[in-house]
């Protein structure tokens, strides 16, 4: 690195100096949490990848047609990431200060992205020697297969990380590149012979136990030339953007770290821009359809948001199906549904947001609260139902299997989804209860309290994808989770101003 | 549509009206009364208790001594009848993103009146009375500061009311603004509305006030 963007970047990080003691201290918390939290999760999920039904999870005939669509999906993803936070980031004045300088920013910026690239790399290397290494202790694949994998691994975390700087520096670019790359992974998915035509293919191709010739020359060669288009990609960052993402990021962080996880979220909503012309409200008609078409066409200005909340729902439909299915995870993908569907809805329920922040402000319509958020839940209601069903419905008669099931385990699954949306909405600020310190030997447990209500919409949701897997079994869970829902909004609601 | 109130009676009834909290006084203990189709603009230094007395009289705040009645009545912002005599801003009203300035507009005028083409017409003479015709297709985040003050007071003023109460409307507007808004509220004021504005501003005070309660006299 450039001598003076070192010493610049030494005086920054000079300003909190920490003493021995602290870092000591700061090493123990580190090793603790490694050892308390990371290593039974980890733990757990090595013996689930090794058990018969993991193994058999990733030496199904499906498995590298979905390790070819994990990876376009990733790599599109990454990409779209990059438009709004990209790995080239340092604090805002220290951007402004190296950017502003004739310092190149391939110097300036190397440090942020070479550590977001080490977090990117370790986590698919290890999630690819986690299938291989799950195959080879069955003695599915060889030490060979096992070893290619894992620098398949390295490779797809290197270009996951130059997509996302791509991301970051061709916005404009990164939409439609993202959307080929998501269509021909689905093709090469699909299509196990276009496989070895495309970079995401070759990891089909890579994949243990499947017997090809393993496209070692390519993968690097990928790895290699996506390492050289890095400098020109920093190079070409506008600090002006660099900044506004930076500002953004930080604000978004101070949010989060107080737990404030919506405003936090809401930073990064897409405004819309398009659709201003469409008329979204029709005073002729019946209060509910105005409400109705209102947000309807509230969603459709930002056609990226409702597309992707759309899909998500879809996805859910299909995941709570496959749930019900004998032998299948029922649980994990259940809570994957659940987990999916409270993402899902998130595009939808700008209305029922809207409502809350109305009903705890001063009044601005001429009906009732209550009439107010009923009439702004139509519209995700009608959605989620729709979308959900179908989804289960298609997927069912796809695998074969009876869609009753599925289909009641689905319009379950959306109510209780969309229940805890408004229940998020109307959450308001943190209880002062828990902000009282729980001094325990393994430290403050009101703490862990503070992030579940943080993040209680979606463990609600996760239980309920979770609990409306096991309604076939038994239907106490989904109806536990809807009461607590339904206590926990009814609670909010009285307590809104 | 104003309905105009009672013209001859009382609107506003404040009697030693004062809240502490915790310990600190945020409104020293104030009384006045506000008669139909008047303006009280409330004055004083930062941190005297304006925006505290609006919200009382908003209904949004319990006062700790005195009693508040509106039109006779005790506040109560939950109340329908209430909500419908009573319009205020006190801080921006919430907006939704993904709708335009006139879809907010039409909106809010459509879920106070019956007729759709009295509630479309109330919104888009209320538009153009603030000057924001040609920011109709625009969405909130495109607004700059001033235009979203003149278009969150388009907002409250699209319903019919009894009573507008209003926290500072000057903020963040240049002069010729200003002076639209005191003709706007002239116009309410003058249908019959009774007013209640906090201000700093002495262009609107001296051109609405019917009456002035000072609240650093009060303190």
């Amino acid at each position: 690195m450039n001598g003076r963007s070192q010493a610049a970047q030494r005086i920054w990080r000079a300003r909190h100096p920490r003493s021995r003691g602290d870092r000591l201290f700061v090493a123990y918390a580190v090793l603790m949490v490694l050892l308390i939290a990371i290593a039974p999760v980890v733990r757990a999920v090595w013996f689930s990848a090794t058990s018969a039904v993991g193994v058999a999870l990733f030496a199904s005939s499906a498995a590298s047609g979905v390790a070819v669509l994990i990876t376009a999906v990733l790599w599109s993803g990454a990409l779209l990431l990059g438009r709004d936070r990209g790995p080239a980031l340092l604090p805002p004045f220290l951007i402004h200060a190296l950017g502003t300088s004739d310092l190149p920013r391939s110097v300036v910026l190397r440090g942020p992205v070479l550590r977001a690239g080490a977090l990117v790399t370790a986590t698919t290397t290890c999630a690819a020697a986690l299938v291989a290494g799950s195959l080879a202790s069955h003695g599915l694949t060889g030490a060979l297969g096992l070893g290619v994998f894992v620098l398949t691994g390295v490779v797809v975390g290197i270009v996951t990380t130059v997509a996302w700087l791509a991301g970051q520096a061709l916005p404009r670019l990164a939409l439609p590149i993202a959307l080929g790359v998501i269509v021909l992974g689905v093709v090469a998915a699909l299509v196990p012979a276009a496989q070895p035509f495309t970079p995401w293919g070759w990891v089909g191709v890579a994949y243990p136990g499947r017997g090809s010739t393993p496209p070692v020359i390519g993968l690097v060669a990928l790895a290699a030339g996506s390492i050289a288009v890095a400098p020109p990609l920093l190079n070409g960052l506008r600090v002006a953007e660099l900044i506004a993402q930076a500002t953004r990021w930080e604000s978004a962080s101070t949010f989060a770290a107080s737990l404030d996880l919506s405003t936090a979220a809401a930073l990064y909503q897409a405004h819309p821009h398009l659709g201003r012309r469409l008329r979204a409200v029709r005073p002729a008609r019946p209060l509910w359809a105005r409400f109705l078409i209102r947000d309807a066409v509230g969603a459709i200005r930002t056609p990226g948001r409702l597309i992707a909340g759309v899909l998500a729902l879809a996805a859910a439909g299909t995941l709570l199906t496959l749930a019900l299915t004998p032998a299948a995870p029922g649980c994990l993908l259940g809570a994957l549904a659940g987990l999916l569907a409270f993402a899902g809805l998130g595009p939808l329920t700008d209305g029922i947001r809207h409502a809350a922040s109305v009903a705890s402000d001063l009044p601005l319509y001429g009906i009732g609260d209550e009439h107010l958020l009923a009439n702004h839940a139509l519209f995700p209601l009608a959605v989620v139902v729709v979308v959900l069903l179908a989804a289960a419905a298609i997927c069912a008669i796809v695998i074969g299997v009876t869609a009753l099931a599925p289909v009641l385990s689905s319009f379950a699954l959306g109510l209780l989804a969309l229940l805890a949306r408004v229940g998020n909405a109307l959450k308001g600020p943190m209880p002062p209860a828990l902000l009282t310190p729980v001094p325990t030997p393994a430290g403050d447990v009101a703490a862990a309290a503070r992030v579940a209500w943080s993040l209680d919409g979606v463990l609600l949701a996760t239980a309920a994808g979770a609990s409306a897997a096991l309604t076939v079994g038994s239907p106490y869970p989904l109806i536990a989770t809807a009461a607590f829902l339904v206590s926990i909004g009814v609670h909010r609601w009285r307590h809104r101003r | 549509m104003i309905p105009g109130g009672d013209s001859i009676g009382i609107v506003i009834e404040m009697d030693d009206v004062g809240v502490v909290a915790n310990g600190v006084t945020l409104l020293a203990p104030v009384s006045v009364t506000t008669s139909a189709g008047e303006a009280l603009v409330v004055r004083g230094r930062n941190g005297t208790g304006k925006s505290t007395l609006l919200r009382v009289l908003a209904g949004i705040r319990t006062p700790s001594r005195g009693t508040v009645r509106v039109a006779g009545e005790a506040v109560a912002e939950r109340d329908r009848g209430f909500r419908r005599r009573v319009s205020a801003m006190i801080g921006l009203p919430p907006m939704a993103a993904d709708l335009t300035v006139l879809d907010h507009v039409t909106l809010v005028a459509t879920t106070w009146l019956d007729d759709a083409n009295e509630a479309a017409g109330l919104a888009r003479s209320v538009i153009a009375e603030l000057g924001l015709d040609a920011l109709v297709e625009r969405f909130p985040h495109e607004l700059s500061s001033g235009q979203t003050q003149l278009f969150g007071l388009a907002v409250v003023l699209a319903r019919p009311f009894e009573v507008l109460i209003l926290d500072e409307p000057e903020q963040r507007l240049d002069p010729e603004h200003v002076e639209a808004v005191v003709r706007v509220l002239q116009a309410r004021r003058d249908a019959g509305a009774t007013l209640a504005i906090a201000t700093h501003s002495a262009v609107l005070a001296d051109r609405m006030a019917d009456q002035t309660l000072s609240l650093d006299t009060a303190a």
